[in-house]
């Protein structure tokens, strides 16, 4: 069902912006349309605030709100994340705050943000500082069960040598919308796994920039997003290489059903001074209904010679090979196609750190009865 | 064959050379005379591969002291093109793929680049073809193999065997054999082995660089070299090649140290 | 190692750099309502045409020219710009005997012979100098087959209905900025119409010569191929060395029925400036193609290596069942040139299927910009896209992007990409040369090897000639 714009929420959201919603005609929004984020009650979410029970593992403390201001500040500048309207909207409408540094190697953590059936506008802010060295997996779970929206900015910067495998697992509701965008700075011999799992939402839209501040950095994403029914999934990635020797695998996948519309955006940018770079971005759709819609957009901008970047990108329905082994099997041709999709869908679900699987991400996003 | 008369090729004299800022060839002597075929042995980073490679003007290596003449000129002078038009030429450990460049059309170039050299007529491509299908032979390969890009998607064994081909058709004075027998299997390694031989005549040198007793089985040196800390520790027959087979290397750490 | 550096070897001196010094009629600089009528009147043209450049030229008055392509030139003064300029002489003459010699010389010169005793014996010519077409080889033995190959001036005379039928019907008056700009004020160009079931006896083939400095080339080329007709048509360009930029905004309309097939080849050689970035020609055109049939096939293949900026998209619309669009590239940049190059594939006829290969090559401080569309509209069931897009990056201060959108509603289709960036390594170089090979003959053999599946797609004649151009291109380049 198409949401239903209310003028006075765009007005409410373009306030707390300082700018009005981004529009078609701007490129970075052209397939990405604001209709679902309008649909909510024009007020700031009232629940308890999400961050307050949450209890740390040793390793882990809160930064000072003074300091945690600052780094924030200077994480969003280092991505060219200051100007973003996502990113503007959620500074406007007063977010929830938790900074945590890291030392060491700190046990799994889980952070849970769910809207529920709460009214209005959910933002939260996330600073994670990973010392040198750190090591951590986290995992973000959204939620929601009506129409509001959860707005998101995480702000991470990784440590020589540090270690984050952050995960996001979303699973949404038809009337909610979720804009969530990741800025994070990676110092030489960082890794970085960012897996993302998102389905089911009206609206969302994902931001990751990653910033390798002197390239030597591994860089490691897995994206899936699916829509059906009347939703729209949106990506746009951004991967920036500021010194030599960085590396870059990403690959995002996409299941479209139903009239749903996906996007993908995934930037690459190798400068001059990254020399040796070795990047490889797939991108692969699944288009599994006629109404539906798939638009999908690499930018890979490349200025020093010494470098491999590699990029592909596939959109077609289940490969009828593999269907008809099934088939021929004995295996019935519905039966054989939830196969082969949820084989296809777990090649990302299973990188999510560990305490994703207590959730079933699969039946989750698939909407399976578990 | 062992001939003192013979017309000496190449002499190495008291050769120093480092990669980047690591010194790796510490005076390096060697002289070389047609007819003769010279194995040098050596551990993993003795400096016999930059040796080789030095020899055929790899641009990563540079030399610090000593010379190296080919039949009396400098060849540490030239440029690594010149030197195969002359009559070096160097079997890669590790050959490269060139995707788009076909393999035919490479052969043919540098044939004729060498038959320039020597005063003879360029081939055009149906003479061109004659001859290489006639070299073919010598590795047992495939003509297939001349349609495809250079070494793009080859084997290991039919790089090695696109490498004596190579050899074949370049015909060199001085052919220097880098690990020739790395990563073949005994019926490759036969074939590669046989080509070498038939090759070998009074006229020209083969210069063996070899981890492996195995190859010398096939193709007996005159001399076999032993190569650490980037010197020549040790010159012999062959019979040295089945010492170092039976007792290993550690003696040559002893004498190094 | 050599002391000539890949960078060295990318830039040699342009060889068509010369002016014929000939008189020319031009009109007054600027554009203006009067002188759109003023271009129609000195060509004679029915009232049709002057309602298309008229209707064309209001529609441009009220666009902005596109700043997305990220393409950085200084602003172009359209007032500044001269529309029109022929060389003197009364009618188009008869034989090529009439002809001003000094033309015929400068072709001559080019590489383009026209005279019945030096011409290109399987190869009909229509030359054109700034604004008018002044030879077409080979007229009447193409007639002979029922196939026209005339300047664009010339059909409005001989067969307006044709053109009145065909012109403006794949890239409308409005379709961008610089298509409306074409449309008003558009001065030649060829157009080639094969009937049904004929296949073109001989490659067709346009040159274009710009001569005149502070002038604007706006050809307009329209090529139609009936139900089960065939032709490859090949077009060239050069022009001389001025120290400031000329505007070239061409449009070109292809329209193939049912089981007809055009090739059509570009090697574009215009003046690119000087390697401090002054001069050349702003590329700026707009190509495409309708495969209005069944069983249809439209094949682009360009080798791009001239212009200060080029902005370029052969596109394809693929109507027709199973019809088929292909776009062969190669762009090569060196010193400040800059290429946005790339095609559309919009698939909406069922089965149709389309392959794009694009070789990028960049040196100096250049920027060379694949950017590809291919859509796969609800129609589309069994559709099927391949897209390979390849760069080669020479030197460190040249870049390289790929833009490549993918848009798909049909679930049946299918769509491929695949992009890589390589450049030549020291290992294959040193490799090449341990054979004896010399450092350029090296280079130049993976450059070309690097085209190579471009080239195969040229018309024989023309694909040693465009592995000729690039050698001297990339002549002093690489390092």
């Amino acid at each position: 069902m198409p949401a239903l714009a209310l003028p006075k929420t765009a007005a409410w959201l373009a306030e707390l912006a300082g700018e009005p919603l981004p529009g078609r005609r701007q490129e970075d929004w052209r397939f990405t349309d604001l209709a679902p984020l309008q649909a909510v009650a024009a007020e700031l979410w009232s629940g308890p605030d999400p961050f307050s029970q949450c209890s740390l593992p040793g390793g882990i403390s809160r930064i000072a709100p003074a300091q945690a201001q600052l780094l924030l500040d200077q994480g969003l500048q280092a991505t060219g994340s200051s100007t973003a309207w996502p990113v503007r909207l959620n500074r406007g409408a007063s977010p929830h705050f938790l900074a945590l540094r890291v030392s060491g190697s700190v046990e799994p953590l889980q952070l849970t943000f769910d809207a529920a059936a709460g009214q209005g506008l959910l933002a939260l802010q996330l600073l994670l500082v990973l010392e040198p060295g750190a090591s951590l997996e986290l995992l973000l779970h959204h939620g929601s069960r009506a129409a509001n929206a959860t707005s998101l900015v995480t702000v991470a910067q990784l440590g020589q040598g540090a270690k984050l495998n952050l995960g996001v697992l979303a699973p949404g509701d038809a009337r909610a919308s979720l804009l969530s965008h990741l800025a994070i700075s990676q110092a030489p011999a960082s890794e970085l796994q960012l897996t993302t799992a998102v389905g089911g939402w009206a609206l969302s839209r994902f931001e990751p920039r990653i910033c390798q501040s002197e390239g030597a950095a591994l860089t490691r994403l897995r994206a899936l997003q699916l829509v059906a029914g009347q939703e729209l999934a949106d990506t746009h990635s951004q991967v920036q290489f500021n010194g030599p020797d960085g590396q870059l695998d990403q690959l995002h996948k996409v299941v479209a059903d139903g009239a749903g519309r996906s996007v993908f955006n995934g930037a690459v940018r190798v400068p001059r001074s990254a020399q040796r770079t070795n990047a490889a971005q797939l991108s692969r759709s699944l288009l599994l209904s006629d109404r539906a819609r798939v638009d999908t957009k690499p930018e890979l901008e490349i200025v020093a010679d010494d470098v491999k970047c590699a990029h592909g990108a596939t959109v077609s329905r289940l490969q009828q090979n593999e269907l008809f082994y099934l088939q021929s099997r004995g295996i019935a041709v519905d039966q054989a196609s939830r196969l082969l999709l949820r084989g296809y869908c777990d090649e990302v679900l299973r990188e999510l750190p560990a305490a994703a699987a207590s959730a079933h991400p699969l039946q989750l996003l698939l909407r399976e009865r578990p | 064959m062992i001939r003192p008369d013979a017309p000496l090729l190449l002499e190495i004299r008291d050769l120093h050379a480092r990669v980047e800022d690591q010194p790796i060839l510490k005076g390096v002597n060697l002289s070389v005379r047609a007819g003769e075929i010279h194995a040098v042995m050596g551990r993993n980073g003795s400096g016999k591969s930059t040796l080789s490679k030095l020899l055929a003007g790899h641009p990563a290596y540079s030399v610090t002291g000593g010379s190296v003449l080919f039949r009396g000129q400098d060849l540490l002078a030239l440029q690594p093109e010149q030197r195969a038009r002359i009559g070096v030429f160097l079997g890669f450990q590790y050959p490269v793929e060139i995707p788009g460049v076909s393999n035919l059309e490479f052969l043919r170039v540098a044939t004729n680049a060498r038959r320039v050299e020597r005063g003879d007529e360029e081939l055009d491509t149906f003479a061109f073809e004659d001859l290489v299908r006639e070299r073919l032979k010598l590795v047992q390969m495939d003509p297939a193999f001349l349609e495809r890009s250079v070494n793009e998607g080859f084997s290991g064994g039919e790089k090695k065997r696109n490498e004596i081909l190579q050899m074949a058709l370049l015909e060199p004075l001085v052919a220097i054999l880098d690990e020739t027998d790395s990563g073949l299997d005994i019926d490759a390694l036969r074939i590669v082995a046989g080509g070498v031989c038939q090759l070998a005549g009074p006229d020209n040198a083969t210069l063996l660089i070899t981890h492996y007793q195995r190859l010398l089985d096939l193709i007996t040196p005159d001399y076999v070299h032993v190569m650490a800390a980037g010197r020549i520790l040790r010159t012999g027959g062959k019979e040295l090649a089945v010492e170092l087979e039976r007792s290993g290397y550690d003696w040559v750490d002893q004498e190094v140290a | 190692m050599s002391t000539a550096t890949v960078s060295d070897l990318v830039s040699q001196p342009y060889k068509h750099g010369f002016v014929t010094d000939i008189e020319t009629e031009k009109i007054p600089k600027g554009l203006s309502e009067d002188v759109v009528r003023l271009i129609s009147s000195k060509k004679d043209e029915p009232e049709f045409l002057l309602r298309f450049r008229l209707r064309a030229y209001r529609q441009w008055l009220q666009m902005a020219e596109p700043d997305w392509a990220a393409l950085g030139h200084p602003r172009i003064d359209y007032q500044n710009i001269i529309y029109y300029a022929a060389p003197k002489q009364q009618e188009k003459k008869a034989s090529l005997d009439e002809v001003d010699p000094k033309l015929l010389e400068t072709f001559e010169k080019l590489g383009i012979p026209l005279s019945e005793q030096k011409r290109l014996s399987n190869v009909a010519v229509d030359a054109v100098f700034d604004s008018v077409s002044i030879a077409t080889t080979y007229r009447e033995k193409l007639a002979e087959h029922g196939v026209i190959f005339c300047s664009i001036s010339e059909a409005v005379k001989d067969y307006p209905e044709l053109v009145e039928k065909y012109l403006g019907s794949v890239v409308p008056g409005n379709d961008n900025y610089f298509a409306a700009l074409n449309s008003a004020v558009f001065s030649d160009g060829s157009f080639v119409f094969i009937p049904k079931g004929v296949e073109c006896p001989m490659e067709l083939s346009t040159y274009f010569r710009i001569n005149s400095a502070d002038t604007g080339q706006f050809e307009r080329t329209l090529i139609v191929a009936e139900e089960g007709a065939s032709v490859s048509y090949l077009e060239g360009c050069t022009a001389p060395m001025f120290d400031t930029n000329q505007l070239h905004a061409a449009v070109v309309e292809l329209v193939v029925l049912d089981d007809a097939s055009i090739k059509y080849s570009t090697v574009q050689n215009w003046y690119a400036g000087d390697e401090n970035g002054v001069g050349g020609i702003y590329n700026f055109v707009t190509k495409r193609g309708q495969c209005r049939g069944d069983r249809s096939r439209i094949s682009w293949t360009q080798v791009e290596t001239g212009s200060a900026i080029t902005w370029k998209y052969p596109s394809c619309v693929l109507q027709g069942a199973d019809s088929v669009g292909e776009f062969y590239s190669v762009a090569l940049t060196n010193n400040h040139q800059q290429a946005d190059t790339g095609t559309k594939m919009i698939h909406v006829g069922a089965r149709t299927r389309s392959t794009i290969v694009s070789k990028g090559i960049s040196a100096g401080h250049s920027s060379n910009s694949y950017r590809g569309l291919v859509q796969m509209g609800a129609k589309a069931i069994g559709a099927k896209n391949y897209s390979q897009c390849d760069s080669m990056l020479i030197g460190d201060q040249a870049a390289a992007n790929t833009y490549p959108y993918i848009r798909s509603q049909q679930p049946d289709a299918v769509v491929e990409h695949e992009a890589s960036t390589c450049r030549i390594s020291a290992d294959q170089l040193f490799y090449l040369q341990s054979r004896g090979i010399g450092f350029e003959e090296a280079v130049s053999m993976m450059v070309s090897g690097f085209c190579r599946d471009v080239f195969n797609q040229l018309p024989m004649e023309f694909a040693a000639e465009a592995d000729k151009l690039l050698a001297l291109k990339l002549e002093g380049s690489v390092g």
